[in-house]
C-alpha cells in the first residue's frame, strides 16, 4: 500500500501542480499545456530513450486529429468516440509505417519521419482537399453532443478530462521505464549489439517504442481536435516539425517530468515573448544553442539532482 | 505536352537543381568530413539572399550583392564554427542537429528583426529572353545552371589537385589517419565549413531575383535541400548534383502534370529510394566515427 502510493506520489504531485496552474493562468494556458505535454512525451521517449530522434511528430498528430475530425464531421457526435478513433488510427498508422521506419540509423530517420510529416501536410491540403476542405479546414465544434457524466465539449470538463488523461500517460510512461520493456529500449540506444548478445531482438523493440509513442502523439492529436473543434492542415505544418524536439531537449532528454516543464517554459515563453517583441524564434534559438552547449540536461535534467539532494538532506534532518 | 512548356519546364527544373545543388553541397562535405549535419546552412542561404536585396538596392548591381551575399555567408559561418561548432564535433550526429536547428530559427530571428517580416522583391539582373528550339528562356536561369556546373567542376578541382582538397577527401575516408599525418585537421573543418557557407550564401543570392526574399525562406527549401542529400548520399558531391537535378526536375515537370503533385512527389521518390537503398544513391555505408 505505502509502496503504491509512494509510486503514484510523483505523478499525482505533477498533475496537482498543474491543477494548481488553473487558479494562476488562464484556461486556455494550462489546457494547451496539457495537451502539448502528453504530444511531447511521445518524442521525449522516443529521442531519451530509444535514441530516434523525430523531426515528423506532426505527421501523427495530424493522423489522430483527422481520424477524430473525420469522424465528428461526417458520422457522429461522441467525442469519447471521435477520441477512441483517433486512437486506434494512429496506432494503425504507426504499425503501417513502423517496419519501414525503424530499420532506417537515426539520423536518416528523422529526415525520413520529416518527409511523411511533408506528405501527410500536401495530402490533406492539396490531395485530399474535397474531403478535408483544404487550408480551411473541417469545423465540427457544433457537431460534438455533450457527453454524459464528464462533459468534455465544456472546456472546464475538457480541461478536468485532459488532467485525468495526462495522469493516466504518465503513470504508463512511468510503468514502461520501470519495465523490462523499458530497459530493452536504453539498451538498444547504447548498445544494439549486446542487446542482440542478451537474446532480444532490435528490431521489435524499436518497433514497439516507436509505435507507443506515435500513438501517444495521435492522441495528443485527437484532444487538439475535441479541444478546438476543428482540424486544418497547418496542424502538421513543416515549420512546426521541431517544436516537440525543442521541448524535449528543453526539459530534458528522457526524463519522466521534463515534457512537462519543457511544454511550461516553452508556451509560456512563446506567450511572454510574442507579446513583448513579436519575435519569439531569436530567445528559443539562442536558448536551445545555450542548453545544448551546456550540456544538453535540460531545465528538469538540472533541477532533478538538486531537488533529490535536498529532499534527501531534509530527510536526514527529519530522521535525526 | 506540347514541346514548349515542356523545355520551359526543363529548364526550370534545372535552375531550381541549381540552387538546390549549391546548398545541399555544403551539407554534403559538413557530413562527409566532420559528421555533423549543419541545418544553419539554410541561414546563410537567407543571409545571401537578404544582402543581396539591400545591396542591390544601395549599389544597383545584383552581381555586386551576390558576392556581398557569399562574403557574409562565409563569415557567418566562419564565425559559428569557431564559437559553437568548436565545442560540439566530439558528439553526436543528433547533436549538431539540434544545435544547429537552435542557430536557424535563432538567426531567423535575427534576420525578421533587422528585415522585417514584409517579403521583399529583389529585380532580374538580366531580362534577357533566349530562343531555344523556339522557347523563350529567361537568360537568368541558365546563367544559374551555369554557374551551379561551374562550381561543381571548382570543388571536383579542389578536391582531387590540390593539396588541402586530397587531406578533405582523405579527411572523408579516415580522420584520425590525416591527424596522423600531422595535418591539423580542425583547420580542414574550418575551411570546408567556410566552403559550405560561401555556397549557401552564393545560392541565396541566386535564388533571390527568382523569388520573393522572406525571412522563413531557409525553412522553406529545407526539406528539399534534405531531400536532395539524402537521395545523393549523404558525403557524395556526384551523387548530390545527380540528385539535385532530379528533384528539380521532379517538382518542376510534376508540377506541369499535376500541380498539387509537385511539392508531395519528391518526398514520395525520396522514401521509395531510402527504402530500397537506405544510404541513398551514391552513398557508401559510412561508419560511425
Amino acid at each position: 500500500m505505502i509502496g503504491a502510493l509512494k509510486w503514484w506520489a510523483g505523478p499525482l504531485l505533477a498533475f496537482a501542480l498543474l491543477a494548481a496552474l488553473r487558479l494562476l493562468l488562464p484556461l486556455a494556458f494550462v489546457i494547451e499545456v496539457l495537451i502539448f505535454s502528453i504530444y511531447t512525451i511521445g518524442c521525449s521517449f522516443l529521442l531519451g530513450r530509444v535514441g530516434f530522434i523525430s523531426f515528423g511528430q506532426p505527421a501523427y498528430l495530424a493522423v489522430g486529429a483527422y481520424g477524430t475530425g473525420f469522424y465528428l464531421f461526417y458520422f457522429g457526435t461522441n467525442p469519447y468516440l471521435g477520441l477512441l478513433i483517433g486512437l486506434v488510427s494512429g496506432f494503425v498508422f504507426a504499425l503501417a509505417v513502423g517496419p519501414l521506419f525503424v530499420r532506417l540509423r537515426s539520423d536518416y530517420f528523422a529526415l525520413v519521419n520529416l518527409a511523411l510529416a511533408v506528405i501527410i501536410f500536401y495530402l490533406m491540403q492539396k490531395v485530399l482537399a474535397d474531403v478535408t476542405k483544404g487550408d480551411n479546414g473541417l469545423w465540427f465544434l457544433t457537431n460534438i453532443g455533450s457527453t454524459p457524466g464528464l462533459d468534455i465539449a465544456r472546456p472546464e470538463g475538457f480541461f478536468v478530462f485532459s488532467l485525468l488523461v495526462g495522469l493516466a500517460v504518465w503513470a504508463f510512461y512511468k510503468y514502461v521505464n520501470d519495465s523490462v520493456f523499458g530497459a530493452c529500449c536504453l539498451a538498444s540506444k547504447l548498445n544494439e549489439d549486446k542487446l542482440k548478445f542478451l537474446g532480444y531482438g532490435n528490431f521489435g523493440i524499436r518497433l514497439m517504442a516507436f509505435v507507443l509513442a506515435n500513438t501517444t502523439s495521435a492522441l495528443a492529436g485527437s484532444m487538439y481536435a475535441i479541444y478546438l473543434g476543428f482540424v486544418s492542415p497547418e496542424i502538421t505544418s513543416p515549420a512546426r516539425a521541431a517544436d516537440p524536439v525543442v521541448v524535449t531537449i528543453l526539459g530534458g532528454t528522457g526524463s519522466l517530468y521534463g515534457p512537462i516543464i519543457g511544454t511550461l517554459a516553452y508556451t509560456g515563453m512563446k506567450d511572454a515573448i510574442s507579446k513583448l517583441v513579436g519575435n519569439w524564434e531569436l530567445a528559443i534559438g539562442f536558448l536551445l544553442v545555450f542548453i545544448m552547449l551546456a550540456g544538453e540536461k535540460g531545465i528538469w535534467g538540472t533541477l532533478e539532482p538538486r531537488l533529490q539532494r535536498a529532499l534527501s538532506r531534509v530527510k536526514a534532518r527529519v530522521a535525526r | 505536352m506540347d514541346t514548349q512548356l515542356f523545355l520551359s519546364g526543363v529548364i526550370f527544373g534545372l535552375s531550381i537543381g541549381s540552387i538546390f545543388f549549391l546548398m545541399a553541397i555544403g551539407l554534403s562535405l559538413c557530413f562527409g568530413l566532420m559528421r555533423v549535419i549543419s541545418l544553419d546552412q539554410l541561414l546563410y542561404y537567407s543571409i545571401g539572399a537578404y544582402i543581396t536585396y539591400s545591396l542591390s538596392l544601395a549599389l544597383g548591381s545584383v552581381w555586386l550583392g551576390v558576392l556581398g551575399g557569399m562574403i557574409m555567408g562565409g563569415l557567418a559561418s566562419f564565425a559559428v564554427e569557431r564559437f559553437i561548432f568548436r565545442r560540439i564535433y566530439e558528439r553526436d550526429v543528433t547533436f549538431s542537429m539540434i544545435t544547429t536547428f537552435g542557430i536557424l530559427i535563432g538567426g531567423v530571428g535575427i534576420i525578421k528583426s533587422i528585415w522585417g517580416l514584409v517579403p521583399r522583391p529583389v529585380p532580374v539582373p538580366i531580362s534577357t529572353q533566349i530562343d531555344i528550339a523556339g522557347t523563350a528562356v529567361p537568360a537568368y536561369r541558365l546563367i544559374v545552371i551555369v554557374v551551379a556546373i561551374a562550381v561543381y567542376g571548382a570543388i571536383w578541382l579542389f578536391l582531387n589537385r590540390t593539396i588541402v582538397g586530397k587531406a578533405i577527401r582523405a579527411g572523408i575516408e579516415d580522420v584520425e589517419h590525416v591527424e596522423g599525418l600531422g595535418i591539423n585537421v580542425y583547420r580542414l573543418f574550418t575551411i570546408t565549413f567556410i566552403i559550405a557557407g560561401v555556397l549557401s550564401g552564393l545560392a541565396g543570392g541566386l535564388h533571390a531575383p527568382l523569388i520573393m526574399v522572406d525571412p522563413v525562406m531557409g525553412l522553406e527549401v529545407l526539406a528539399f535541400v534534405f531531400m536532395v542529400v539524402i537521395i545523393g548520399g549523404l558525403g557524395s558531391i556526384k551523387g548530390t548534383l545527380v540528385s539535385a537535378f532530379l528533384v528539380g526536375q521532379v517538382v518542376s515537370l510534376g508540377s506541369l502534370v499535376y500541380a498539387p503533385l509537385a511539392q508531395m512527389a519528391p518526398f514520395a521518390i525520396m522514401l521509395l529510394i531510402l527504402l530500397l537503398k537506405p544510404t541513398g544513391l551514391y552513398g557508401s555505408p559510412l561508419l560511425k566515427r
